[in-house]
């Protein structure tokens, strides 16, 4: 599905991903940890062509680290930043169909992608006519996931997502995860984390990621 | 000082700060998304008018019709703003995104020169003067005072209907709402599938065009000479700083104020014409340096 092939990164001559190798297979959900500075975020960005990388990205057999950063969404991968970043200036329901409206989506297909992302996401076809702005932190978190759930048909890249969520909250994003993986079995998951132990119960494999490189990939031995 | 004076410089006011809006939104809209000050805006006001007033000329020498001038301002406006602004965008501006606002400011001051000079090469330092427009729409009487209904009804409703326009397009239209969304968090907006550069060039190409527009609104109003333009980019910069950069609702109500405030002096102060925008613009920053609908945010410049 994806493969990262020593992928570099540099950030005003430092550098940030020092030839990561990561490989993600078809329906694998990945649990990407580190601390903060390993460059967890930086492999996600670099995936997402939102920063400028060397060494090769391919997903599906293609090489897509040529493919400008705006199209990449199109090739099926959503990404939900560490910070939400919903735009204050729509309501939810528009941030969660703008990047369907984007793509040119047709009425059809945007409203089974929609369904979808409530199945999995209910309480987010109650809130949607609210302003993004006003939603909390948890909540907006829950946003995040559903825009990004829009365009990522065959990749998802999820950045901390349960970092600041209540307990309640965490349980619930963590719920909507596994419902999503057992609605869509195809569907590779890369959820990074500074605490490991939030990702056990439902991801396969654990990649640890330290000083730009990567470290240690280890199978879990999960409940599913 | 009687009423009618008073009326007077309120229909002036109103009039010039409808022309003032058009230019500076454009201004405000360019910045809001690219973050890039370009000085060479006023410059955009200048060409506009410049074409309107050689267009409308060249047509009544034709003997065409002198309505026709109204859809004309239309297309002066558009053509001169998707040539030069698409080229400047294309070719200049897409080179120096990356790079420091200094340097951003500097290229486009550079631009403003060269277009000044590109002024005078192609129209000469002879003033043109096409008021066929202002003649077609007659006057009309405010409260005892004769007055341009071009200036007294048609150039405020030009200056709402592009509020209002505006306003829609970016609430209600997905080119609208990319744009919003780039204004935002450009990263995010990539990161859903929005072609950023493409709405950089969207929104300068609007942005200038609505300057142009301005000038050609403009042309039949006040004699077409070189030096306009770097006036109303001046003028720009302090409704632009007066409303909050960024702010369209803002900068309409700062067009207004400072129109008004530079008409009444000119009535009844005219040591003041001058320095009258920019006492607004300081008096309102001493209170809020952010401007009149400005939020706080990390300096730019």
């Amino acid at each position: 599905m994806l493969d990262l092939k020593n992928l570099h990164v540099s950030i005003a001559s430092t550098p940030i991903l020092r030839g990561v190798n990561l490989t993600v297979g078809h329906g694998e959900t990945v649990a990407f940890v580190g601390r903060n500075g390993a460059g967890k975020t930086t492999t996600l960005r670099a995936t997402m062509g939102l920063v400028a990388s060397t060494g090769d990205i391919v997903l599906d057999g293609r090489a897509i680290d040529k493919v400008p950063a705006h199209e990449r969404p199109g090739l099926g991968i959503g990404y939900a930043p560490e910070d939400r970043r919903l735009f204050s200036a729509f309501t939810v329901e528009e941030n969660i169909r703008l990047p369907a409206r984007v793509a040119n989506l047709s009425g059809d297909e945007t409203k089974r992608r929609l369904d979808r992302v409530y199945s999995i996401l209910p309480e987010l076809k109650e809130m949607g006519p609210r302003p993004a702005g006003s939603v909390s932190g948890g909540q907006g978190k829950m946003v995040a996931l559903g825009r990004a759930l829009m365009l990522g048909t065959k990749l998802v890249l999820l950045d901390e997502p349960f970092q600041g969520l209540a307990p309640v909250l965490a349980n619930r994003y963590a719920e909507a995860l596994r419902a999503l993986r057992d609605q869509d079995r195809s569907l590779s998951l890369i959820i990074t984390e500074s605490n490991p132990g939030l990702l056990k119960s439902f991801a396969e494999r654990i990649v640890t990621i330290e000083r730009g490189e990567i470290q240690q990939s280890e199978l879990v031995e999960a409940v599913h | 000082m009687s009423l009618q004076i008073l009326v007077l410089a309120a229909l002036d006011g109103i009039a010039y700060g409808a022309l003032v809006f058009l230019v500076a939104v454009g201004m405000t809209l360019v910045f809001g998304v690219m973050r890039i000050l370009n000085v060479a805006h006023g410059s955009f006001y200048a060409l506009g008018a410049y074409a309107a007033a050689s267009l409308g000329i060249a047509m009544a020498g034709m003997g065409l019709s002198p309505w026709l001038a109204f859809p004309m301002f239309i297309v002066a406006a558009a053509v001169v703003g998707i040539t030069v602004g698409g080229l400047m965008e294309r070719f200049l501006l897409q080179r120096i995104y990356g790079y420091e606002e200094t340097l951003q400011l500097l290229v486009t001051f550079a631009v403003f020169m060269m277009l000044e000079n590109v002024q005078r090469l192609v129209w000469g330092v002879q003033p043109y003067f096409y008021s066929d427009p202002l003649r077609q729409l007659g006057n009309v009487n405010v409260a005892g005072i004769t007055y341009t209904a071009y200036q007294t009804l048609f150039l405020p409703l030009v200056a709402l209907a592009v509020l209002f326009g505006l306003r829609f397009f970016l609430r209600y239209t997905l080119a609208g709402s990319v744009i919003v969304a780039v204004t935002e968090d450009r990263e995010a907006a990539t990161a859903i599938g929005i072609n950023a550069r493409r709405v950089f060039f969207l929104t300068f190409v609007i942005g200038v065009t609505l300057a142009s527009l301005g000038g050609a609104l403009a042309s039949p109003t006040t004699s077409v000479l070189p030096g306009m333009g770097a006036e109303m980019i001046v003028l720009s910069f302090a409704v632009a700083a007066t409303a909050g950069l960024g702010q369209i609702e803002g900068a309409a109500i700062a067009a207004l104020l400072i129109g008004l405030g530079r008409s009444m002096a000119v009535f009844f102060a005219p040591e003041f014409e001058v320095v009258m925008p920019y006492l607004i613009m300081v008096l309102v920053l001493l209170i809020r340096p952010e401007g009149l609908f400005g939020k706080t945010t990390a300096r730019k410049i």
